[in-house]
């Protein structure tokens, strides 16, 4: 049976005064139902990109130039822009990172939380405003708080409020855009584990994107990381955490402190995320990689498999053979 | 823009060297970004084409601002010779509306300037010393912005009675520094929150040295649009009181000759010109300064830039 | 509170600003003259001039709000009830046209915020920059002269309309009555001078509507909105402009000193006879105590506008606490 969503050779681009931005590049995973993937990277690499290209919610001058989204056997990519309507938030909703902006500033949460009930359901205000409240029940928040404004939460609370609205009409996939972001780290904790929870409870498949490996490492089976709109590396997550194989993983990984192992600075990846619009030749990583060698800025590395399920684009590894029968490079698990 | 680059340049450099490189090369940042904003060279190219008008004034027009052409009587309908006719006293209209660039531009530039620095200054104590000053400035401010402007400056101007040049000029400026006041206050205030200030102060500086070095060098840009803008709502006002015959008497002026066109009924007599150019010069030049202040504000203030 | 402190204030700088004002009023009532001397002394005492200065602003507060505002030099009439009619003539005016500005700018901005890049946004801008900076006099004048009756139109376009260009109702039909034809007749003359006025101040507004909706659009929970599944006409709707209000309305409230500005250049070019015609005519006829309290109703109509506003934001955007 075909994944829930199937994400191939996802291509984005942005059209600026300055110029073409690259936002990303042939980006490919699969989200089963019930699971988690996780997309890391540093900020500006394509995760909210992508996360926007597939609720097709990108800004005005973004555009797919390539590739296939694939979401529960429709097609989503050519889809006319009613039928899309008629999936976002129904089949398939989103938490947007800092839920201070997310939530419209003067509309009640109530009514905020019972708009796609009452758009997607036909149902009369009365019955989606007693959903929204068993809803925010479900994300611990008392419902008498239904016809509060959002100034008068706080910032974790808000973003219980986004989640409760997430899953108003019952999605079949939640995406979170840097969830915990810009919260302090008990809400943090707390936050994750209400979405792990809902997550088992519901059977909810779910995308998590975050800068931050920690965030992901708890609740997700697989973990893409990007980096300047290429994939780098794909695999399970604990694979992909104990031994990660691409430098710039490596990196990642390197950068929050191990308290288990001996104590060590936390080593920080020198450089800057390099333009989208000219991106630098070959790998696009090899200005900052330290294991940089003459290949690395003359030629593109493949994404390729080094063991089952885990994939790589990195020189230092030698190519495996293709996948018999699959031409197109894919997350497999 | 925004980030000011470490001058390095070999060897010792004075702070005030320093600073002018800087300064410098943010001016020239600028003024590429000018060049570059089609806005912007719109609105320069209008107010080019109205500054050469009335500096050449003397050479293009054929006859004086207050001069009869000879051998024409007065309201002759258009003519090879005087094309806008000539109004009421057989003065050429034509050359009328050529001088009349001089005094609306005179009159805009200066009073706006006027109205700019007592904006600024008030701003900039208002928004920096902070506490009952700020308080009771800006009360006054509430009430002279309350107060319509035009009543204002109409009761001044009659009250005055004679108004020369520099009346005007006066009694325009007097009255139109409290929108100036307020955006400079509050540029101050968020400047006065940045890091560098604090900076400035750690190492003993006065505050009238924060002051003048550090916030108004760094409010100038803002100022300067704002100064742009408030030339033209200054134009706008000269043209009011001259058609209510409340400005310049010894000279003419786009608002006084719609004034006498429209006693004289310029539309009924066929002589459409006297009513209809000037209305276009002052909408053409206020449309030039509005064009070029907008474009200016929104390069120098990065948040309204689209986003 | 502090609109209390705004009024006070515009009380203060009105008695100064007539006292400091060079020429003595008296002067303007009774002549110079030897022959007058007793006659000019009896006057000063009977208006108070030869008080000291606190006891006057003491009367003159009094006065102001008994509105026992004197005698107008001009029509010998109590100044309260000549301000009293002018004001609701000029009310009529300014708030047909605020209404009618307020709803084509919003609708105007929105649609250009929208079609932000479009050609309908770049012309409407550009339209909006140029109706911007048109002196309201002038406006009224051209306006005047094309919908005169025996126009240039006219010869033109035989079903050109001729509409009333001065006063408001025709002289004929006095005395006035509410009956329809007094009222349809009055509201024909309120056409040009509402028109004028409203082109006059249409740019501002939607071109600040414009800008703040751009700014409301990029918020993200506009892409919240639009992730839920609504329609761009729902999103606009329910979520962009309850947002993009407050800001209009503050500016609206700023800007009305502006308006009344404009008001009284319709004015005085339709002839119609409000508050800003009486300023131009009192100021003509040297009519101080007219004059004096035209301005304080002016700034009290200003303060007044702001403070309605205040109210109008606390409904409108419920973070504004009442301080």
């Amino acid at each position: 049976m075909a994944a829930l969503l199937e994400v191939r050779d996802l291509t984005i681009e942005f059209t600026t005064k300055a110029g073409i931005v690259h936002a990303v590049e042939g980006a490919s995973f699969d989200v089963e139902r019930g699971e988690a993937l996780g997309l890391a990277g540093e900020s500006g690499c394509g995760k909210t990109t992508t996360a926007l290209a597939l609720m097709r919610l990108l800004p005005y001058n973004g555009r797919i130039v390539r590739g296939s989204i694939s979401f529960a056997g429709r097609s989503l990519v050519p889809l006319e822009e009613a039928s899309m309507r008629a999936i976002r938030w129904k089949e398939m909703s989103i938490v947007f990172q800092g839920a201070m902006n997310s939530l419209n500033p003067v509309q009640r949460v109530g009514r905020q939380i019972a708009e796609p009930i009452i758009l997607h359901e036909d149902a009369d205000s009365d019955v989606a405003l007693k959903r929204a409240g068993d809803l925010l029940e479900l994300v611990g928040i008392s419902r008498n708080r239904l016809n509060d404004y959002p100034h008068e939460f706080s910032g974790g609370m808000r973003q219980r409020v986004m989640i409760a609205m997430a899953l108003a009409c019952d999605p079949k996939l939640v995406i979170a855009d840097e969830p915990v972001t810009a919260l302090d780290v008990m809400i943090q904790a707390q936050i994750l584990d209400l979405l792990e929870r809902l997550r088992q409870e519901l059977d909810l498949a779910m995308i998590l994107i975050s800068h931050d490996l920690s965030v992901l490492a708890d609740t997700c089976e697989q973990v893409t990381i990007m980096y300047a709109g290429k994939t780098m590396e794909s695999g399970k997550t604990m694979d992909l955490f104990t031994d990660p194989k691409h430098p710039y993983t490596q990196g990642l990984v390197g950068a929050f402190p191990d308290i288990r192992g001996p104590r060590n600075m936390p080593e920080a990846i020198p450089g800057d995320v390099p333009s989208l619009i000219s991106p630098p030749s070959g790998c696009v990583f090899h200005p900052r990689c330290k294991f940089a060698f003459d290949r690395c800025s003359n030629a593109e590395p493949e994404l390729s498999e080094l063991a089952p399920g885990r994939r790589a684009a990195c020189f230092l590894y030698p190519e495996v053979t293709e996948v018999p029968g699959r031409s197109m490079p894919i997350a497999t698990r | 823009m925004g980030t000011v680059e470490v001058v390095k340049v070999g060897g010792v450099i004075s702070p005030f060297r320093a600073r002018a490189i800087v300064v410098g090369r943010r001016m020239q940042d600028i003024g590429l970004q000018v060049f570059h904003n089609k806005t912007a060279m719109a609105g320069l190219i209008i107010l080019i084409f109205f500054t050469v008008l009335a500096v050449a004034a003397p050479l293009i027009a054929p006859y004086g601002p207050l001069s009869a052409v000879p051998d024409v009587g007065p309201l002759t309908l258009p003519a090879p010779g005087h094309p806008f006719g000539t109004n009421q006293f057989g003065y050429d209209i034509y050359s009328q509306v050529i001088w009349g660039t001089q005094i609306s531009l005179l009159v805009g530039v200066l009073a706006a300037a006027v109205a700019s620095v007592i904006g600024t200054a008030v701003g900039l104590v208002s928004g920096f010393v902070g506490g009952w000053i700020d308080e009771v400035i800006m009360r006054f401010n509430d009430v002279v912005l309350s107060i319509p402007w035009l009543v204002l400056m109409i009761v001044i101007a009659a009250r005055l009675n004679y108004l020369d040049l520099v009346g005007i000029i006066l009694v325009i400026g007097l009255t139109g520094w409290s929108v100036t006041a307020r955006v400079v206050r509050s540029q101050v205030l968020s400047l006065k929150e940045r890091m560098f200030v604090e900076r400035g102060r750690m190492i003993g500086s006065s505050n009238t040295h924060i002051l003048l070095r550090h916030i108004f060098p760094n409010a100038f840009p803002l100022i300067f649009a704002n100064t742009i803008l408030t030339v033209a709502v200054s134009i706008l006002s000269e043209s009011v009181l001259a058609f209510l015959n409340l400005s310049v008497k010894s000279n003419v002026s786009w608002g006084r000759i719609i004034a006498e066109a429209y006693q004289h009924d310029a539309l009924t007599i066929g002589m459409a010109e006297w009513l209809i150019v000037p209305g276009l010069c002052i909408v053409f030049l206020v449309f030039g300064f509005y064009l070029f202040g907008y474009a200016l504000d929104e390069i120098l203030n990065p948040r309204l830039r689209r986003r | 509170m502090n609109a209390g402190i705004t009024i006070f204030g515009i009380i203060c700088l009105n008695y100064l600003l007539i006292r400091l004002m060079p020429g003595d009023p008296s002067l303007s009532i009774i002549p110079r003259d030897p022959k007058f001397r007793g006659l000019r002394d009896y006057m000063i005492s009977f208006f108070g001039l030869d008080r000291p200065q606190w006891e006057q602003f003491v009367i003159y507060l009094q006065r102001l709000f008994t509105l026992d505002w004197g005698l107008s030099y001009q029509d010998h009439r109590p100044v309260a009830d000549i301000l009293l009619h002018d004001l609701g003539w000029t009310l009529l005016l300014v708030g047909t046209s605020t209404i009618l500005t307020v709803l084509i700018g919003i609708a105007i901005g929105a649609y250009s915020a929208i079609r932000r890049g479009k050609p309908f946004d770049f012309v409407s801008t550009g339209i909006g920059i140029f109706l911007y900076g048109m002196p309201i006099f002038w406006l009224g004048l051209v306006l005047q002269s094309a919908f005169r009756k025996n126009s240039v139109f006219q010869g033109w376009i035989p079903w050109w309309p001729a509409l009333p260009t001065s006063g408001y109702y025709d002289d004929r039909l006095i005395p006035w009555n509410w009956d329809i034809l007094h009222v349809a007749d009055a509201f024909l003359h309120l056409l040009l001078p509402a028109l004028t006025l409203s082109l006059g101040t249409l740019a501002g507004i939607s071109l600040v509507m414009r800008n703040s909706l751009i700014d409301v659009m990029t918020e993200d929970f506009v892409t919240t909105a639009r992730a839920k599944g609504l329609s761009p006409r729902q999103v606009l709707r329910r979520h962009i402009l309850p947002n993009g209000m407050p800001p209009m309305v503050s500016l609206i409230a700023l800007d009305i000193a502006f308006i009344l500005g404009g008001a009284y250049q319709v004015e005085v070019i339709f002839r119609y006879q409000g508050i800003g015609f009486r300023t131009i005519e009192a100021i003509g006829s040297l009519d101080y105590p007219l004059l004096q309290f035209i301005i304080v109703i002016g700034g009290a109509a200003v303060v007044i506008a702001n403070l309605l506003a205040d109210f109008l934001l606390l409904w409108l955007d419920p973070r504004i606490k009442i301080s």
